[in-house]
């Protein structure tokens, strides 16, 4: 980074956690022993819609090993239903069983829990279980799903339309009207699954002496899912204890209480023994969460030079059988933040959120992700059809410095953000004017070169006022303790929680800066509920802005209470001249800063152990909590450019170069950044190119295993060229943005929009993802 | 996703193993593991008896008897890759060997267990084809030779009888001037082909063609040889009109299916594609070799 | 059949004696009975690479194989590569390269690559990820664990950085 008013933020350290990783000294939750424990399996469907008429497991129970059979019938006794009913207009209330009774609603959904003394004898049980289906009838895609009479995969809803909202800024009828050309884009992405390396899974022990559930699970809300076991099971937030131990890997799988950690801590209490599950990966692919099933259709009013003068925006979204989730969130979102930083006032959308027989839909990774690709592929479209430059149609329609901060038509407020340079910086790296000398030149010896461009503004961090105007119920708030043992040595905690991000090297980063000690004297701990202050945990990016936010107020909280002592002990009568700097007590005499021989370590000492020593009134000890809510929302942004070559014979596309400018603001440790970035944009194309949840139309899932589910692996993904930029945000402790997402946003949009730059010559253009080969060469089929 | 319960053998010699698959009933036998453990784990496959073949030590062999290489059955996919004499004496199925799975699966996957397996899109299979090896077939009544063409009878099933197993194979060796090209087209590096092309090519001092071979996987139940095809493309210029004639010949020799993510429409695509390309690179190493 | 089979499992250069069904892979034993927790399961299918251990230095999946296998085998895993606390060359360098996030599939990656680089001083980059290409990682892009293996292969040469 350039010049910094900081000496810990900032700093390019290798990070803490990497040593027990790399010497297999790593804690995940299947690592934890637990004498005596049960071990689950599930029977789940294998049609994608059935009533379970019966359930004979009496053979199965009378297996070697077996401990108890369960169905949803059992369940029903112990836990409560999901009400999913926030109050949203157009969102249509559900309900959801701890655990199905009558009928599964996709195949792999839930039908009865085997206990046994290993997981190779529960499975043996499970397959012994004789189940008796009525197959219904089923809906495998949205648009059969919002047919007429189409079955009903909820029946307690009129129809499979779960959600559905409108919304009009400015005269976007008028502006029609007075258009040089009207330009209409599809854009349709296709189901994806988050494919966290480690499958969820989760370890309940019940303290029948107690009345205490402690509940190990690798989540990255840990808070909020004590809170949502709580109330499913009937017992207060006291009585359990979640315990996040190491997680590999998240992406949005692991925020909800899904039915089976639900049904194992309902387990555990009932038979008074620990129960452990460890989701094998047919179930993680069948049964844990899908995301990303979404198809936009854009509608621009354009003027002759490119300009758009009015966007109207038409959203479908699968959300499967079940609502973990508001079946509004996720596609509203992509509404909301649309036009991101392009000058857009008259704008409408309408966005519709479909049930269907496949599993429940949730968070992935930049869940609004598809909302870059729609923006910028609708400007890849205006400019294929009025014959202009893509470059220079964004240029024209985009958010110049002076025009910032912006109000967005949907009333998001961009401010501190840098779009123009992001975009001018990538189109400069990866050399934009002499690329289309290349590819006249490639075209000529049949070889199709493509360049994509795609500029991202991220939502990274919702407050609190985001969510009340939204009406969705919740908070954005996060926070942190921050304590300054007597031997000085500082511990520090936050709600978050890490399932891979680094965060024990990068937010004490923040406490360090905030306190003035140096990072190597802080320590995080994150993960127990009974330790960690309650916070909201770790979704979308908002763990540097909320959670290093709050640590580092907290931190500087802690500072003031330490630096009021010093002045105590070096009688002074106010702190306002002194300073903690590596852990030494400085004051600022003539101008310069001077030690004063005092130390954090004597302060500590004094205030724990001298508290007579303390300044009047004082209370002893060195232990500060601090809340943070975050503005309504923070953005950070990033422009992608992306070289491709199109084998046009066999459909297949390379990626040649791929060049990033991010502008994340100010950054904690710009090691973790980096991975961040890197690991983003690799989701995104993966997603993009190769990885595909595959229904066929009776609703089976045909991508259960890792065979079948094609997630990129090293051969498949370039090198990124990254250029990093820091515009503080004015409104956040020492300016974070956060980030994390915007990679996948802007990979998502780059090379598809590079992709159809090399199919131009050829007059089609690729509307639905993934971008695979089959398809790519059946488009060409007959035009080449 | 664990294994259903089976019974373990572990033979110290081939003729303690053919007499344990003669004596127990749904036996299967386990080498490299690398495709069954899969179906073992996913109880796709549920054997009551499993013999290990892994301490037959005798069946990890390359040998060079004239015009032959001869290499046994437990040889593994990674020596396949890097011995020295495969490389020099059929560098298609170095070549080959060293693209299937990956590292780690390579270490462990054998020359036999493939062939037993007869994935129809496997790469040693299409290289036993292409080149029309031998398969050495041991039982307790002897061992039996069995031609490539009769050894794959569908996909997943081979000529070898439940009481026997799959000893040695024998490819010719190449010949001077005899160049290869080999087109794997699958949608990660590592995984399945779609489609994959074999070829060999050799020419005369005066640039014709002298012989060639084509094989395809991918396209049907098993690979397909289009060696009785091939005659009237001998005698002349490999130019890119021979090329894209034989990419059609080849398009139009296979009959693939539609399955649900992979239209039958693109496999005989990329069968003219990949067959040109597979002979254009066998044209060219052909050059390099010097003639005889 | 016999439901246990008593073998001996020499891991990490330490015998057990184990009594294990034959069915029972070699991943759960390792894991489970021995505790060697650094193995991860990823798949179970072969594919994620999480798993891979070294047999006899090879490496391999340990959910393709069976505990009764590995009887008269060596079996390598994790626990065992950092010597008396020393982090390896490559360790060390997929620390100082930023080469791992969640850490699920790092054991599976170290393993895989402390074999390859003995039989590939120098390799290129193309060779280091047509390996890496077997492990899944969801975290990293692979870009950084791709120059830690040519930062451990430059160092293990002994040669200046």
């Amino acid at each position: 980074m350039a010049e910094t008013p900081f000496t810990q933020i900032g700093r390019a350290l290798p990070r803490r956690e990497d040593r027990r990783f790399l010497t297999g000294a790593g804690r995940y939750v299947d690592d934890i022993a637990l004498p005596q424990a049960l071990h689950a399996t599930f029977l789940r469907s294998p049609h994608a819609h059935a009533r379970i008429l019966n359930i004979d497991s009496s053979a199965a129970a009378a297996m070697k090993g077996v401990a108890a059979i369960v169905t949803g019938q059992d369940i029903a006794q112990w836990a409560n239903v999901l009400q999913m009913a926030p109050p949203i207009e157009g969102l249509r209330p559900t309900a959801m069983e701890p655990f199905p009774t009558g009928k599964v609603r996709f195949q792999g959904d839930l039908v009865a829990c085997v206990l046994a003394t290993d997981r190779y004898l529960a499975e043996d049980a499970a397959e012994a279980i004789e189940v008796e289906y009525e197959v219904l009838a089923a809906v495998a895609d949205m648009d059969a799903a919002l047919a007429q009479d189409a079955p009903r995969v909820d029946e307690s809803l009129p129809s499979n339309l779960l959600s559905e909202q409108h919304f009009a800024s400015g005269d976007v009828a008028a502006r029609f009207k007075s258009a040089h050309a009207v330009v209409t884009a599809c854009f349709s992405q296709h189901r994806q699954t988050q494919l966290p390396l480690e499958t969820r899974g989760c370890a309940a022990v019940w303290d029948e002496g107690r009345q205490h559930l402690t509940f190990h699970t690798g989540n990255q809300v840990p808070h909020p899912l004590r809170t949502a076991l709580a109330r499913r099971l009937g017992l207060s937030e006291s009585q359990i204890t979640v315990v996040c131990p190491d997680v590999g890997g998240g992406f949005g799988q692991k925020i909800a209480l899904y039915r089976e950690e639900l049904a194992i801590a309902a387990l555990a209490r009932q038979l008074n023994r620990p129960v452990r599950w460890r989701e094998d990966r047919l179930e993680n692919l069948q049964a844990a969460c899908h995301a990303r099933e979404q198809r936009c259709e854009t509608r621009a009013a354009v003027a002759a030079d490119g300009r758009i003068l009015a966007l109207e925006l038409s959203m479908t979204e699968d959300f499967g059988a079940y609502c973990f989730f508001p079946g509004n969130y996720i596609a509203r979102v992509v509404a909301l933040i649309l036009t991101g930083p392009y000058r857009i006032a008259d704008y409408t959308y309408r966005v519709r959120v479909a049930l269907t027989n496949k599993c429940g839909a949730g968070p992935m990774r930049a869940p609004m992700a598809m909302a870059s690709w729609v923006m910028d592929g609708t400007l890849d479209e205006i400019a294929r059809q009025l014959g202009l430059d893509p470059l220079s149609v964004r240029r024209v329609n985009m958010l110049t410095p002076a025009e910032l901060p912006y109000t967005m038509p949907t009333g998001e407020l961009l401010e501190d953000v840098t779009p123009s340079e992001t975009l001018e910086a990538v189109a400069a790296a990866i050399g934009y004017d002499d690329f289309r000398r290349r590819q006249a030149e490639a075209r000529k010896q049949n070889r199709f070169l493509g360049l994509g461009l795609c500029t991202v503004v991220e939502p990274t961090t919702y407050g609190s006022r985001f969510y009340k105007a939204a009406g969705i119920l919740g908070s954005g708030h996060e926070a942190a303790w921050v304590r300054i043992e007597p031997t000085g040595t500082v511990r520090a905690s936050v709600g978050l929680m890490a399932t891979g991000q680094g965060y024990e090297s990068s937010l004490p980063l923040a406490v360090a800066e905030g306190l003035g000690v140096d990072v190597s004297n802080v320590r995080l701990e994150l993960g127990n509920t009974d330790v960690a202050p309650y916070g909201m945990g770790s979704r979308g990016a908002r763990g540097a802005t909320a959670g290093g936010g709050a640590l580092y107020l907290c931190a500087r909280k802690a500072q003031e209470k330490v630096l009021a002592i010093a002045a105590h002990m070096l009688k002074l009568n106010s702190a306002g001249d002194l300073r903690l700097r590596e852990g030494d007590v400085e004051r600022l005499i003539g101008g310069a800063w001077t030690g004063t021989g005092i130390a954090l370590t004597d302060i500590a000492r004094t205030a724990y152990l001298d508290p007579l020593a303390l300044p009047p009134g004082m209370e002893p000890g060195l232990d500060v909590s601090q809340a943070y809510d975050p503005p309504p929302m923070t953005y950070s942004n990033s422009s992608h450019a992306c070289e491709v070559e199109l084998d046009v014979q066999t459909g297949r596309v390379s990626i040649l170069r791929y060049v990033v400018a991010e502008d994340c603001g100010t950054v904690l440790n710009p090691v973790v950044v980096r991975g961040q970035q890197q690991g983003a944009v690799a989701m995104g194309l993966s997603g993009a190119l190769f990885e595909h949840v595959f229904y066929d139309e009776t609703g089976q899932n045909l991508s259960s295993t890792l065979a079948d589910y094609r997630v990129a692996s090293a051969c498949e993904l370039p090198n990124f060229e990254i250029l990093p930029m820091h515009t503080p945000n004015q409104r956040t402790p020492a300016g974070i943005k956060g980030m994390a997402e915007g990679g996948v946003m802007g990979a998502i949009g780059a090379v598809s929009n590079a992709v159809n730059d090399a199919l131009a010559p050829f007059g089609v253009t690729a509307t639905h993802q993934p971008l695979t080969p089959p398809t790519l060469r059946g488009l060409l089929r007959g035009r080449i | 996703m664990k294994p259903a319960l089976f019974a373990y053998h572990r033979p110290q010699t081939v003729a303690d193993a053919l007499a344990l698959l003669a004596e127990l009933d749904g036996a299967k036998l386990l080498a490299g593991g690398q495709s069954l453990g899969p179906m073992l784990n996913l109880r796709l496959a549920r054997p009551a008896h499993v013999i290990d073949l892994n301490d037959l030590l005798e069946l990890d062999f390359v040998r060079r008897p004239p015009g032959l290489v001869e290499i046994g059955s437990l040889t593994r996919h990674h020596r396949l890759a890097t011995d020295a004499e495969v490389a020099a004496a059929c560098p298609i199925l170095a070549t080959a060997a060293a693209s299937i799975g990956h590292y780690a699966i390579r270490q462990r996957g054998t020359l036999g267990g493939s062939l037993c397996h007869a994935d129809p899109a496997a790469q040693l299979p299409l290289i036993a084809t292409l080149l029309n090896a031998e398969i050495v077939v041991a039982g307790r009544a002897g061992t039996r030779t069995v031609p490539v063409r009769a050894f794959f009878v569908s996909s997943l099933v081979t000529a070898v009888q439940p009481d026997e197993m799959v000893v040695a194979v024998r490819f010719p060796a190449f010949r001077p001037a005899q160049g290869w090209g080999l087109e794997i087209f699958s949608l990660r590096h590592g995984d399945f082909a779609i489609v994959s092309v074999a070829a060999t090519v050799t020419c005369d001092p005066a640039g014709k063609v002298a012989a060639l071979d084509v094989a395809l996987g991918g396209v049907g139940v098993a690979p397909l040889s289009l060696h009785e095809r091939l005659v009237p493309f001998c005698g002349r210029e490999p130019d890119a009109a021979w090329g894209a004639e034989l990419g059609c010949l080849a398009a139009s020799a296979v009959a693939p299916e539609d399955d649900a993510r992979i239209p039958a429409a693109y496999r005989r695509e990329l069968a003219m594609t990949l067959t040109q390309r597979a002979l254009a690179a066998a044209v060219e190493r052909g050059k390099d070799q010097k003639h005889g | 059949m016999a439901e246990r089979m008593l073998i001996t499992l020499s891991v990490n250069g330490v015998a057990h004696e184990v009594a294990v069904p034959p069915r029972r892979l070699l991943s759960d034993v390792l894991r489970e009975d021995l505790g060697l927790t650094g193995t991860h399961v990823g798949c179970e299918h072969g594919v994620c690479g999480a798993c891979t251990v070294l047999i006899d230095d090879r490496p391999a999946r340990a959910c393709l194989t069976f505990a009764v296998q590995m009887e008269g085998h060596e079996v390598t895993t994790i626990e065992a590569v950092a010597r008396d606390g020393a982090l390896s060359p490559l360790q060390q360098a997929l620390h100082e390269e930023h080469g791992l996030q969640c850490g699920f599939c790092t054991p599976g990656i170290v393993m895989t690559f402390e074999a390859f680089l003995r039989d590939n001083p120098d390799p290129s980059e193309a060779e280091i990820r047509d390996v890496l290409s077997g492990n899944i990682c969801r975290c990293t892009g692979y870009q950084n664990i791709v120059a830690a293996v040519r930062k451990a292969a430059a160092v293990m040469r002994g040669e200046a950085l």
